[in-house]
């Protein structure tokens, strides 16, 4: 019989080498393909729109894998335009966009009001005129019959106006107001006069109206309904990029669209406020047809649809003598809607003439939301009185033009956009610990000192309210004059935030702001998670979302600067160099450098991904007595330099663990086979001892089986390492091989001849009388302690190795890091991780098993006897049952102390539960092992 | 081949059908013995189901009434099913058909719990070399029966008393490998006899032991029917053969 023969024969060593060679393909194909899953996540989510973040020298030095505060825009400057045009001339530059904090704008909302539906019915001379050239107007056979919801005899009523606006956590309310008065249904009067007959619409006789104080009108009838002027609203404050429309398209994409009417707009020298005020007053002095003023009056090729409010903001200027020879139209694209929480209502209820209430007739409300739009915002606070009906769209569109703003926007710069933080602690996860330094306190809630038509507004009506400030005042040119808001469109934030990415979310300036989620409060305790919203002032915690963004250029006259000076706040850029994030690294290194060398810092962000910062915010708010209280702890989204390749060293080292831990098992597997094998063969080497084989013959007898096997694992190995062409598998196959050879050559040197003389000792009567299951099970191992001792060992193995595992599983998501990235990418890897980790645990199963195989033919006979004997089935099971439970119980103690050891060497927060799991392993392998061996 | 070895017993011949590879022939005691044992219509088949492997029928409707204090000796070549007919009587395996009754008492009405408690109470099985278990003293092998009804400190002296009785009162303390073929054999049947069993159940007591050890096993075995107690034994050795009450031969 020939070696081969041998082999084949042999079938632990067959056995062996097909685990071996299936475990090798396995885990290395397993591991590839996690490797492969891990570097596509990674490259995948890891270059983001710009590679390299460019801030004057005087900013930060940023070190290289820290975290990146996501207000790049400070208003700080500090870069000039001719540093720009050279980075844009560097030979690697694909893209720069600059970006900087314009302005904060105040801005007074319109006046609210409260219609209530007083339709009086069609009537030609009020109607008919408007009605008659406009299409989508209603002809007037079709007009409906008078309805409104005001009776015929006035009734008094009292309206509550209350302003209500919430941070996210805690609600203030602003100004509650009350006003009275006696409102009835109106009426159309016509009187013949000496020049024809004269149309009026009035109230019923004995009505008062209901008035508030200045600067809100009072109430008055009119075709579709009753109007009362309310409270005015309180200030909003936002702050303004500039950007350059081009660049930030070019960074952006196609959700950069909407800048596109931007680049149309005038240039900087052509963009003086009067001359364009003046402009547009000669256009409607030549009558604009409906559909002009509809679609807008064409300037410049664009087609200017918000044109009344930037008349209306003209005319208000110009009257109160804000508008200078320097004063600059700014163009602007607007973002929908604001974040800023702001609830206006109104509570309607009928009173006798003791003011006592009579009838609650309902509360309207309205929140500035989504209907928002900076500086041209038509009607956010136009209430409806309960159970009223809009009939004005019975004359079309008609004087529907938004009138916006009721007072020039006040532009200031006397402030830097990025809240300041202390470092704190790095906790063990990767989460950073910071604190917010608090600034001064701004007073917000102001009306303006005077009314609409200059009447002196009476401040008491409001008492201010104080509101911490997270930001420094910002040195400027001379004083900026008045600017003029030229809105060309409008912006979804959500696209911008899309088209940055959820992982690579780096700062694409104030129009995308990172928001912040308060985790605890100012106790320490856990919060539902409340999102924060952005203060009245625009100076708090978070920013208020953008309002808008300007054309880049207008940039220095808002600022107040006279020429372009270094108003740069930071330049995005983008490397032409193509590729994922590694690929590029050379090229986007080289281009930091040469940026660098402008005297510019040059932070390189390719390879970044967002992190949570935890931020401790101190000082934030004052209660009436004036102390003041923190607000707890909010968690931000900063960006990690260098995440990438930490999240793609560290999951890598855990891929190669847990193949390392594998391939653990394929050795103790090897070497309880070799035993096995070692155990068949002694007698057969015997007889050929007899026979007259010296000890060299028989280990070359051995070596030559083992051979066999060694050239089938080899040509694996090399297939395998060939076909994936990865320096990893070839070590895994090397050392396959490796631990095979070690196994031959200690199965060949225990196969040595050995004189086997029974010295043991008569029977010690004081052992334990066997009297039950239990008693023997434990006789027949402390019999054949050595494989007991084998058995116990193998499965404390294999306890630990499965506690290992599960450490290692646990500790995936904190070896990848805090960050997005690492999340995705732990995902990625999950999948395969968890099946190298299956696999191990059933290599290690199997290492069980085959050790216990060792008595398996022994055991067979035992039970045969027992059960000869009478041992009923039951006893047999509680035999085995015993059996593996001793084994068990020593094979517990040595898994969990090494799992708990390896768990502490790998991943020391989860070494307890490596422990349980390594005590969960060996207590499944008890039942497991019971089975089998019956 | 019948041989009839006492002129006492009587000789009944069951299937003859000439055309089956394997006749068994009996010889029966008188039907007034009581009847511990019996095997009625028994066929065991090997193999054939899986493999490709064609079934082997080794006996075929074998019959066999066994006596109390009678020794029935199943002769037969190396094959022939001796050891077959001696594991099914046991009722550790069971024919491919036919009854076996233990007492009148069909196995095939019995649960395997039954079927081993009954085991305990009646039949002793001495298999071929002993089967002791290792690492346990031979008195404590004696003993090993008496576990599963928690007797086993009762029985501690009698285990003593049928090791004096088999020769090993002085080796109660040797382990089996301390231990000679003829030896383990006597260990053994002691264990067989440890709980008053009824029937002895004996393969191959005398193979590879040197005649004075197999004379000695031979006597043992003889004693104990003089208790009463049944004893089916499958053997070729002659003097075995020769001093058996009954003998079955299996061609």
């Amino acid at each position: 019989m020939n070696a081969v023969q041998r082999f084949i024969r042999s079938r632990v060593l067959l056995l062996t080498a097909a685990i071996l060679i299936v475990a090798m393909c396995l885990s290395v194909f397993i591991q590839t393909q996690s490797q492969a899953a891990l570097n596509r996540t990674v490259d995948e989510n890891s270059r983001g729109l710009y590679d390299i973040l460019v801030q004057a020298k005087s900013a930060n030095s940023k070190d290289s894998g820290q975290l990146i505060q996501p207000d790049i825009a400070t208003g700080q400057g500090g870069i000039s335009f001719q540093q720009l045009e050279k980075i844009r001339g560097l030979d690697g530059t694909s893209v720069a966009a600059p970006i900087s904090l314009v302005s904060r704008v105040t801005q007074n909302l319109e006046t609210p009001r409260l219609d209530a539906m007083d339709y009086l019915g069609y009537n030609a001379g009020l109607a008919g005129g408007a009605t008659a050239g406009d299409p989508t107007g209603t002809d007037a056979k079709n007009w409906p019959a008078p309805e409104s919801v005001l009776s015929d005899q006035p009734k008094k009523y009292r309206l509550t106006a209350t302003a209500v606006s919430s941070d996210g956590v805690s609600d203030h309310t602003l100004f509650t107001t009350s006003a009275e008065g006696t409102l009835g249904k109106g009426k159309v009067v016509e009187q013949q006069t000496a020049g024809g007959k004269s149309i009026q619409i009035t109230g019923p006789a004995g009505e008062t109206g209901i008035k508030f104080p200045a600067p809100a009108g009072g109430s008055e009838h009119n075709l579709f309904n009753l109007s009362v002027a309310l409270p005015m609203a309180p200030q909003v404050t936002e702050s303004v990029v500039a950007v350059d429309p081009t660049a930030e398209r070019a960074l952006l994409g196609s959700a950069g669209d909407f800048l596109a009417p931007l680049q149309k707009a005038p240039p900087a020298d052509a963009r003086n406020a009067g001359a364009i005020g003046r402009y547009f007053e000669q256009l409607f002095a030549k009558s604009p047809t409906q559909q002009e003023l509809e679609d807008g009056p064409d300037f410049l090729g664009v087609k200017l649809k918000y044109w009344a409010p930037l008349m209306t903001q003209y005319q208000q200027a110009k009257l109160a003598g804000q508008l200078t020879d320097s004063s600059q139209a700014i163009p602007l694209i607007v973002r929908q809607g604001t974040s800023l929480d702001l609830k206006y209502s109104v509570k309607i209820q009928e009173i006798d003439d003791s003011g006592k209430v009579i009838k609650d007739v309902g509360t309207v409300s309205r929140s500035l939301d989504k209907d928002y739009l900076p500086f041209v915002s038509r009607s956010p606070f136009a209430l409806e009185w309960p159970g009223s009906t809009d009939h004005s769209q019975l004359l079309g569109n008609t004087g529907n033009f938004s009138q916006g703003l009721y007072q020039p926007a006040q532009w200031t710069t006397d402030f830097a956009a990025a809240p300041k933080y202390k470092d704190g602690d790095t906790s063990a996860n990767g989460a950073v610990q910071k604190s917010a330094t608090p600034g001064d306190w701004v007073t917000v809630n102001k009306l303006p000192e005077k009314s609409a038509f200059g009447a002196i507004v009476d401040q008491a009506q409001r008492t201010p309210v104080q509101e911490r400030s997270y930001r420094d005042n910002l040195a400027t040119g001379s004083k900026p004059a008045t600017p003029l808001p030229m809105v060309y469109g409008t912006f979804d934030p959500a696209q911008i935030q899309k088209a940055a990415g959820d992982v690579n979310k780096l700062p694409l300036g104030g129009y995308d702001p990172a928001p912040m989620t308060l985790e605890k409060d100012g106790s320490g305790n856990s919060t539902a998670a409340d999102v924060l919203k952005p203060s009245l002032s625009a100076t708090g915690l978070v920013s208020q979302s953008a309002g808008a963004i300007t054309d880049y250029y207008g940039l220095a006259a808002a600022r107040g600067y006279t020429s372009n000076a270094d108003v740069i706040d930071a330049v995005r850029v983008r490397a032409s160099a193509p590729g994922n994030w590694k690929q590029a690294q050379p090229e986007v290194d080289k281009l930091a450098a040469e940026i660098r060398d402008m005297g510019l810092e040059a932070t390189v962000v390719a390879g970044s991904a967002r992190e949570d910062a935890n931020i401790f915010v101190p000082g934030y708010s004052k209660d009436d007595a004036g102390k003041e209280a923190a607000l707890g702890t909010v968690q931000q989204s900063w960006v990690r330099q260098d995440a990438a390749d930490a999240v793609s060293g560290s999951l890598t080292s855990t891929n190669i663990t847990l193949l390392f831990l594998t391939l653990c098992g394929a050795t103790l597997l090897t070497g309880a086979s070799t035993v096995s094998y070692i155990r068949q063969r002694r007698s057969e080497a015997g007889i050929l001892r007899a026979m007259g084989w010296n000890q060299k013959k028989i280990r070359s007898w051995v070596l030559e089986e083992f051979g066999i096997g060694a050239a089938i694992i080899a040509v694996a190995g090399i297939a395998l390492s060939l076909l994936s062409w990865n320096l990893a598998t070839a070590i895994v196959s090397a050392s396959v091989l490796l631990i095979y050879f070690a196994a031959a050559f200690f199965a060949a040197q225990q196969l040595r001849h050995r004189d086997v003389v029974d010295q043991e000792p008569q029977h010690d009567e004081r052992l334990i009388a066997i009297d039950s299951p239990l008693t023997f099970a434990y006789r027949q191992l402390a019999t054949n302690r050595f494989n007991s001792i084998a058995l116990a060992i193998a499965v404390g193995v294999f306890g630990t190795a499965v506690g290992a595992l599960i450490a290692l599983l646990i500790d995936i998501p904190r070896a990848a890091g805090a960050s997005a990235l690492s999340g995705l990418a732990a995902a990625s890897v999950a999948l395969p991780s968890v099946i190298l980790a299956i696999g191990g645990v059933l290599v290690g199963l199997v290492l069980t098993l085959v050790t216990g195989r060792f008595e398996l033919h022994a055991k067979r006979e035992q039970i045969g006897t027992l059960r000869a004997m009478g041992w009923n089935p039951d006893m047999l099971g509680q035999v085995r049952f015993f059996e593996n439970a001793l084994v068990g119980a020593v094979a517990l103690v040595l898994a969990i102390l090494g799992a708990l050891g390896l768990g502490l060497l790998l991943a020391p927060y989860a070494a307890l539960w490596a422990a349980l799991a390594g005590l969960v392993a060996v207590l499944c392998w008890i039942p497991i092992a019971t089975k089998v061996v019956k | 081949m019948t041989d009839n070895l006492n002129p006492e017993l009587t000789t009944t011949t069951e299937s003859t059908d000439e055309s089956q590879l394997t006749r068994a022939n009996t010889i029966v005691r008188a039907e007034d013995h009581a009847r511990p044992l019996q095997l009625s219509n028994i066929t065991i088949r090997y193999g054939g189901d899986r493999g490709g492997a064609e079934p082997v029928t080794v006996v075929e409707d074998f019959n066999l009434t066994l006596h109390a204090g009678e020794m029935h000796c199943i002769a037969g070549r190396s094959g022939s099913g001796k050891t077959s007919i001696l594991t099914v009587g046991a009722g550790l395996t069971f024919p491919t058909s036919g009854r076996v009754l233990w007492e009148g008492d069909s196995l095939e009405q019995m649960g395997d719990d039954e079927i081993a408690d009954r085991r305990r109470a009646l039949i002793g099985y001495v298999d071929q070399g002993g089967a002791l278990i290792d690492g346990m003293s031979a008195l404590e092998n004696v003993l090993l029966p008496a576990v599963p009804d928690g007797e086993v400190e009762q029985r501690t002296e009698m285990a003593k008393d049928l090791l004096d009785l088999v020769g090993l009162g002085r080796r109660m303390r040797h382990r089996p490998a301390q231990l000679s073929g003829g030896e383990r054999q006597r260990v053994a049947i002691a264990r067989a006899l440890i709980l008053g069993t009824r029937v002895l159940v004996v393969d191959e007591p005398t193979a590879s032991l040197d005649r004075a050890s197999a004379n000695r096993i031979i006597s043992i075995l003889k004693d104990t029917t003089n208790d009463g107690i049944a004893v089916l034994v499958a053997s070729h050795d002659h003097e075995l053969v020769r001093l058996s009450d009954t003998l079955t031969e299996l061609n």
